[in-house]
């Protein structure tokens, strides 16, 4: 495939995955070798001190993935600031998946206080890669900021109903200069293969891989359907008509002229 | 008795027992430094630091690390 380039580094791969809900580590570390992604996703808390052993992330070959910290459970600018410094403190690299979700039902991004802290995060040197809802004025703004992708999503978090939001997406596809991650709702292969066709850069999946009853087979899938909305979109789809347009030639039957 | 704050918990140390540097609480605590991110009253201490990091009674400490999460 062709490469995705995200702040000067290029992958091979368009799939990223998140690491949350699988069942155990090893299912995790299986099904991450099988979607072939290069980036994956991991969130920062609070270590048990009761029970400190459990690092569930020793499983994941941090040579052969590029780590990217979220900051789910921020609630505004300030918070998602302190687990950016703080993943930051913690990788070699200084690359943040933004997210600041003030409502815990529906999980959507706070747009003001995710500009706010991209501001910041961005003058302090971070790679900021922003989930947004998919509002075009905002992710302009952020490419503004300087962002160096923006990640609207397709539906809730963890819903699984796919692209909702196409039409924004197609929007902030069409005007955007950094590159697009179509994060978030997308159930099944065809919402991410969808999402290719319509000229995202990359997908990122984590609940409907991690929650399948066969999280390793459903990696596979969502690579594929990667794969296949990148090439369909390369290819510059035929156009749809309303009308049917024979594929076999219209001459030659096997009966006479009237 | 000497007490910490730890994530939210205060953590209390009987006298000659408190850990002197943050690496010597990791230690207690059996928390493997390598994989933790600390910070002392709000600031991040570096993980090189870790051993150099001394601890008065009564301070706040944050530790966290990287856990599954999409």
């Amino acid at each position: 495939m062709d490469e995705l380039i995200i702040a000067d580094r290029k992958f091979t791969s368009r799939l990223l995955v998140g690491t949350g809900k699988f069942a155990s580590s090893a299912v995790m570390a299986q099904a991450l070798e099988k979607s072939a992604a290069q980036i994956v996703t991991v969130a920062l808390r609070r270590v048990d001190i009761t029970n400190a052993k459990d690092d569930m992330l020793s499983a994941i070959d941090r040579k052969k993935y590029l780590l990217l910290p979220n900051t789910s459970g921020a609630r505004d600018a300030v918070e998602a600031v302190r687990l950016a410094k703080l993943a930051r403190a913690a990788t070699t690299i200084n690359w943040v998946k933004l997210e600041v979700t003030p409502d815990p039902y529906y999980l959507l991004p706070d747009p003001i206080e995710t500009l706010k802290a991209a501001e910041i995060l961005v003058k302090d040197g971070f790679v900021v890669l922003p989930y947004i809802n998919a509002d075009p004025v905002l992710a302009k703004k952020l490419e503004d900021a300087g962002t160096a992708a923006v990640m609207p999503l397709g539906s809730p978090i963890g819903s699984n109903q796919g692209l909702k939001t196409r039409s924004a997406l197609e929007i902030i596809i069409e005007q955007a200069n950094v590159p697009v991650i179509i994060d978030a709702g997308l159930g099944l292969p065809s919402h991410a293969a969808e999402a290719m066709e319509i000229g995202a850069d990359a997908v990122l999946v984590n609940t409907a891989i991690a929650a399948a009853n066969d999280p390793c087979r459903m990696a596979v899938a969502f690579k594929l359907a990667v794969e296949a909305g990148r090439f369909a979109y390369l290819s510059d789809p035929a156009a749809a008509g309303k009308k049917a347009s024979a594929s076999s030639p219209l001459t030659g039957f096997l009966r006479d002229k009237k | 008795m000497e007490v910490l704050k730890i994530n939210g918990v205060e953590k209390k140390f009987p006298a000659g027992r408190f850990p002197p540097t943050l690496a010597e609480l990791l230690k207690t605590l059996g928390v493997d430094a390598a994989t933790v991110v600390a910070e002392i009253d709000g600031q991040i201490i570096e993980k090189e630091n870790f051993g150099a990091a001394s601890l008065r009674k009564g301070q706040t400490i944050e530790l966290v690390r990287f856990v599954p999460g999409g």
